[in-house]
């Protein structure tokens, strides 16, 4: 979330992904970094133990909202 | 009991509960502090009240002496126990744990504190029976005002910034004494430039406590293995390697150094056999190493380096991952191992305790 917050700041289009147990967390990053409504990617839990073609499938997944928050048209 | 006092108690119990309904508590109650209470803590140290002792610029936040104090103080400590919360800060800093966020990961980790010196005496911190467990002000204050100051300072509450899976209990405290007069070597802190009459604080952060039970044996080579076998168990890996706090009790530690062995001795003992065998590496899916991040993984894994090792591999990076410390009674052949958090090598932030001079 910092690091999102961070390169929009300094101009750069920037999406943070979290995984959902991540919520109440990225929320307080984003209120100590003074930007409450940050909008991020939330996936599924979890992604360290998947394997290639799951990760892939994963990005899959969330590439619409991805986009959406880029504001891509 | 006279009416004003009972009045007084009230006063007090209010402002407990508005200090846990403020989120200022690790859960137990606190002692409410006014300012008259806050600059007998002040009195103690010969900071500024504005120093920093331990800054966060990810979250834009840093621990004051004057917020120590206020923790301290909400802790439970006593007035004259604050320079040693002061140099546990000072340690941390220097740690370098804490400041690279470890206290937001979901590892869940905590300080823990080795008194080393004459304050140990003065202030009546425990370092004989029951030095891990509850009963003595000092030890329990004093590791309480780091994780008071930790939530209050930094804002690091638990389902917020604080996104530790389990934690451990050692989050309420975890502060010890080295047990000096009974151990057969000289203090933690004098092996690391400072001598046996000062007094000095060494915080290194810590996942783990995990205790050995050895009565049987006088052979310090079965008493070695039966401890290094605990540093090498492949829950603790995460990354390539571990460290570790041997904390022996006066009974093993008598036991090693009348066979001869120093604490270094030790040290590289368990250097050589904590290790596993790359097939029990490999039993627990823990074999190879990621390219990117050196934690441990699978060798099938697509970020996994080859693996070349079949025979014992080594889960410390050095002897000096391993701190020897002696603390406890004098009672029986028990011991503990400290599981510290990361790698780790070169000497711990071992800190002088700075009393303001009369």
């Amino acid at each position: 979330m910092a690091d999102g917050i961070l390169l929009e700041r300094a101009g750069l289009p920037a999406v943070s992904i979290c995984t959902d147990p991540f919520a109440l967390t990225a929320r307080a990053m984003a209120d100590a970094y003074g930007f409450p409504g940050f909008e991020y990617v939330s996936i599924p839990h979890p992604v360290a133990s998947l394997t290639e073609a799951q990760i892939h499938a994963r990005v899959r997944d969330m590439l619409p909202d991805l986009l959406r928050i880029l504001g891509v048209e | 009991m006279d009416a004003s006092f009972v009045e007084d108690a009230a006063a007090v119990r209010r402002a407990m509960e508005y200090y846990a309904d403020q989120g200022w508590t690790d859960g137990l109650p606190v002692v409410p502090v006014t300012e008259s209470y806050l600059a007998e803590f002040l009195a103690q140290t010969g900071r500024d009240p504005g120093d920093v002792l331990l800054a966060m610029p990810q979250l834009n936040r840093a621990c004051t002496v004057r917020l120590a104090a206020i923790n301290a103080a909400l802790a439970g400590c006593r007035p004259e126990y604050f320079p040693v919360v002061v140099a546990a800060w000072e340690s941390l800093a220097a740690e370098g744990y804490p400041v690279k966020g470890i206290w937001q990961s979901t590892t869940g980790t905590a300080p823990f504190l080795i008194v080393n010196g004459p304050v140990r005496e003065r202030i009546g911190l425990n370092s004989r029976g029951n030095v891990f467990g509850s009963g003595f002000r000092a030890n329990a204050t004093i590791g309480r005002a780091i994780r008071l100051g930790v939530i209050n300072a930094f804002g690091l509450r638990p389902h917020e910034l604080d996104q530790a899976t389990q934690g451990t209990p050692a989050k309420y405290t975890f502060c010890i004494a080295e047990n000096e007069e009974e151990s057969p070597w000289p203090g933690l802190h004098t092996e690391f430039g400072l001598t046996a009459s000062d007094s000095a604080v060494t915080a290194i952060i810590t996942r783990s406590c995990v205790h050995i039970e050895a009565r049987h044996t006088r052979a310090p080579e079965q008493l070695a293995t039966d401890i290094a076998g605990t540093i090498s168990r492949t829950g603790a890996l995460i990354h390539e390697t571990i460290s570790a706090a041997v904390v022996l009790s006066p009974e093993h530690a008598r036991l090693f150094a009348s066979a001869g062995w120093s604490k270094s001795d030790i040290a590289r003992f368990m250097y050589d056999h904590a290790v596993r065998t790359g097939a029990e590496l490999a039993a627990a899916g823990k074999e190879a190493v990621s390219s990117k991040t050196r934690w441990r993984l699978p060798a099938d894994h697509p970020d996994a380096l080859p693996v070349f090792a079949d025979g014992p591999v080594r889960v410390l990076n050095s002897p000096a991952a391993v701190l020897v410390v002696v603390a406890g009674a004098g009672n029986a052949g028990v011991s503990a191992v400290v599981e510290t958090f990361g790698p780790r090598g070169g000497p711990p932030p071992v800190t002088v305790i700075a009393t303001r001079l009369p």
